[in-house]
């Protein structure tokens, strides 16, 4: 976080230190960003989110429709019903209930509609695991929703806000997800910087309303049938938006820092300029990862840290650039890619990306606890030619060489 | 031996059952056949097109049939509108068209002269048989006539299993029309000769007069915007039109409030009183471009002025 922090001197916004959990970061940004209709309904550990914001409508703090909907397939529904009205919305969910609203998540994307959601991320059941890993959002990289990944309450209140700029967007105008460690980030107390004046937030993202939506003076008919004359086309728009948005990801990043004085790119890199090996990882393990990159480097091996941030749509340009003279690629995955070619997601897709092979870890699978210490050992492994690539290792797993 | 056959018709007259049902009785009589029909909205009186090959070898490229051997039309109002499937008919194939008209006339509609026609009443005959206005049955017994296959019996096993109701029924009209069926041999065959055209791959013709875009034009987030629906005649879905006798009518708008597709409208007329002196009055009169021929207004209307005539 340090890193990216410019010097209060040079914010152009006045700003207030504050301490949040994760999940109360990210109602407070719902509250800046001024949404006005929100469906959720609560799950583990996302449900702070929903009671804060709950309060913020009831306190009168916050001007929105807030829906209690019996379970997220609604919650999804009625955002999009909303958001098809032109309001600007939020939702937020975890684990199964994304599982239960997956029906919907396509239909956001077909309808075009810049629908903001928070995940507090938790692994699927069974067993009945409450506790935080990235099974959930990984498994809706294909719908067409573009995919924040935070590292910590202060990114995750920040992506928030960028995240209605960019779906909200002419260019891009689809939903977009900010994910966050569950537990690890939604229930841990941090300091952030919030601007003082919250309509500096609304003059950053203001409430474009320019996405095709329902108006009695325009009528239009809105998630009709597609035949096969026409789906395939009208889902290619949402394809190419995608692509695009790529751009206006990076440009709401650049405009965030110059005005809020945080950004944080599509990847974040950490001493990966002369590096022999790189660590990849994502979410709240990255300041682990970052340590056990400062230790590997007083030991004298140019070691490299790149974190995902943004996985849909993928940089794949910047990944092979910032890659490209690195002999050795450590990815560490915290959901299961079962049966797939490695077993970790993102480990298969940076390796479709760089075109090299790459060391696949498995970490905290079901919230398992992680030290520094362990990822040092394995990326020790690594370095030693101990471990081979294109197989999966795990970190905590017992009874697993 | 491959034969590659087109079923045209309207959606509700059986044209996808016609297909599964010839191809199961060909798969019993040890062929090989494949039905792959193609859904659009599945829509009752909405044109429908089927694919259906047979062959003495196993069939493994589904592919759309572009240029028949065989078009079978259910309906002989299609053949304007569906022309390009009749073009498409190898010279020295076979036109099967199930028409209330003469042969003669039959043969101007198609117009052609390079291939085999046969005409059929089956809407007759599933009228008198079935009761409903289905023509597969008797469609499927023409085809087993002029091509020698499948056999009668096997069409009456795969009644069983694909309707597996009104076997009876069904199979008697299949015999009838086997009989029925006027075959008209063509007037000249030019083996050599291909055909005019063929039946492209998309089914965009199905889903009305659309301009056919690249992804960039077409409305963004797949927005429909308010059209017209003035330009979908449903005349063309008529078996029966209804006929009034102005002498009967009694003016008590009846059948117009019960029409569901507002085809009965008020036209002035020309009468003559009994005096000999002429004058205009109001009349109803039906609207032949939306009438879908249900017969609603010739069930209530009071006087029995509306009858309905059979047109297909």
């Amino acid at each position: 976080m340090t890193a990216q922090i410019v010097a209060p001197k040079e914010r152009k916004v006045a700003q207030k230190r504050i301490a949040l959990t994760g999940n109360h970061a990210v109602a407070l940004a719902v509250k800046m960003a001024r949404a006005e209709v929100i469906a959720a309904y609560p799950i583990t550990p996302q449900t702070p989110v929903v009671e804060k914001l709950a309060e913020y409508v009831n306190n009168g703090e916050l001007d929105a429709e807030f829906i209690p909907v019996e379970s997220e397939h609604s919650a999804m529904s009625a955002v999009i019903g909303a958001s098809a009205m032109g309001a600007r919305t939020f939702t937020e969910t975890s684990s199964q209930g994304l599982g239960h609203m997956y029906e919907n998540l396509p239909i956001a994307v077909g309808m075009r509609l810049p629908i903001v959601m928070g995940m507090a991320v938790r692994t699927y059941s069974a067993p009945i695991n409450v506790w935080g890993d990235y099974s959930d959002v990984m498994s809706m990289r294909e719908l067409g929703w573009i995919i924040y990944i935070a590292q910590n309450a202060q990114e995750a209140f920040d992506t928030v806000i960028q995240a209605y700029r960019v779906a909200e967007d002419s260019r891009v105008h689809l939903p977009a997800v900010v994910a966050y460690d569950g537990f690890w980030t939604s229930h841990v107390l941090q300091p952030l910087d919030v601007p003082e004046d919250e309509e500096e937030v609304m003059r950053y993202a203001p409430i474009t309303r320019s996405w095709v939506k329902l108006d009695v003076d325009n009528p239009a008919q809105l998630g009709a049938v597609g035949t096969p004359e026409w789906y395939w086309e009208i889902r290619w728009q949402a394809v190419e938006a995608l692509r695009a948005s790529l751009k206006v990801i990076q440009e709401a990043d650049e405009e965030y820092g110059k005005v809020f004085g945080r950004s944080y790119g599509l990847l974040t890199p950490y001493r990966l300029e002369d590096a022999e090996l790189a660590i990849v990882a994502y979410g709240s393990i990255f300041g682990l990862v970052k340590k056990v990159v400062d230790r590997l480097r007083r030991e004298g091996v140019r070691a490299g840290a790149l974190r995902l941030r943004v996985i849909r749509p993928w940089p794949g340009d910047m990944f092979k650039k910032l890659l490209e003279h690195v002999d050795k690629v450590a990815v560490i995955d915290r959901a299961i890619n079962h049966g797939g070619p490695l077993y970790g997601p993102m480990a298969v897709e940076i390796a479709a990306t760089i075109q090299k092979p790459v060391y696949n870890v498995l970490a905290t699978i079901g919230m398992r606890a992680i030290d520094s210490d362990m990822i040092y050992d394995a990326v020790v492994k690594i370095h030693r030619g101990l471990w081979v690539p294109n197989t999966p290792y795990t970190v905590g797993l017992r009874g697993y060489e | 031996m491959r034969v590659e056959t087109v079923w045209l018709g309207r959606g509700g007259q059986g044209i996808v059952t016609a297909t599964y049902i010839v191809a199961n009785a060909s798969i019993i009589d040890g062929f090989h056949a494949i039905a792959n029909p193609e859904f659009g909205a599945e829509r009752r009186g909405a044109p429908v097109k089927a694919f259906l090959t047979i062959s003495k070898e196993p069939i493994e490229d589904q592919e759309p049939v572009k240029t028949p051997d065989v078009v079978v039309v259910f309906d002989d109002k299609l053949i304007d509108s569906m022309r390009f499937a009749i073009d498409a008919v190898k010279p020295g194939g076979y036109v099967i068209i199930n028409t209330g008209k003469s042969p003669e006339e039959a043969k101007k509609l198609v117009g052609r002269d390079d291939v085999y026609l046969v005409v059929l009443d089956a809407i007759d005959i599933a009228r008198r048989h079935v009761k409903l206005d289905v023509p597969n049955g008797p469609l499927a017994g023409a085809f087993s006539k002029v091509m020698g296959f499948p056999t009668l019996e096997s069409i009456k096993q795969a009644f069983e299993t694909q309707l597996g109701k009104a076997v009876e029924q069904n199979f008697a009209a299949t015999k009838e029309a086997y009989e029925k069926a006027v075959v008209i041999p063509p007037a000249r065959v030019d083996a050599s000769a291909k055909p005019k055209g063929i039946i492209s791959t998309t089914s965009a013709f199905l889903t009305g007069p659309y301009e056919i875009v690249g992804w960039r034009e077409v409305n963004k987030a797949g927005a429909v915007f308010p059209g017209t629906s003035l330009f979908y005649t449903t005349g063309g879905w008529r078996i029966d039109k209804p006929v009034i006798d102005h002498s009967k009518c009694i003016m008590c708008r009846k059948c117009w409030l019960y029409c569901p597709d507002d085809a009965i409208i008020e036209a002035w007329r020309e009468a003559e009183g009994p005096r000999g002196r002429k004058f205009r009055m109001k009349a109803i009169d039906f609207d032949y471009q939306y009438c879908k021929g249900c017969g609603v207004c010739a069930e209530v209307c009071p006087t029995g002025a509306i009858q309905m005539v059979r047109e297909l």
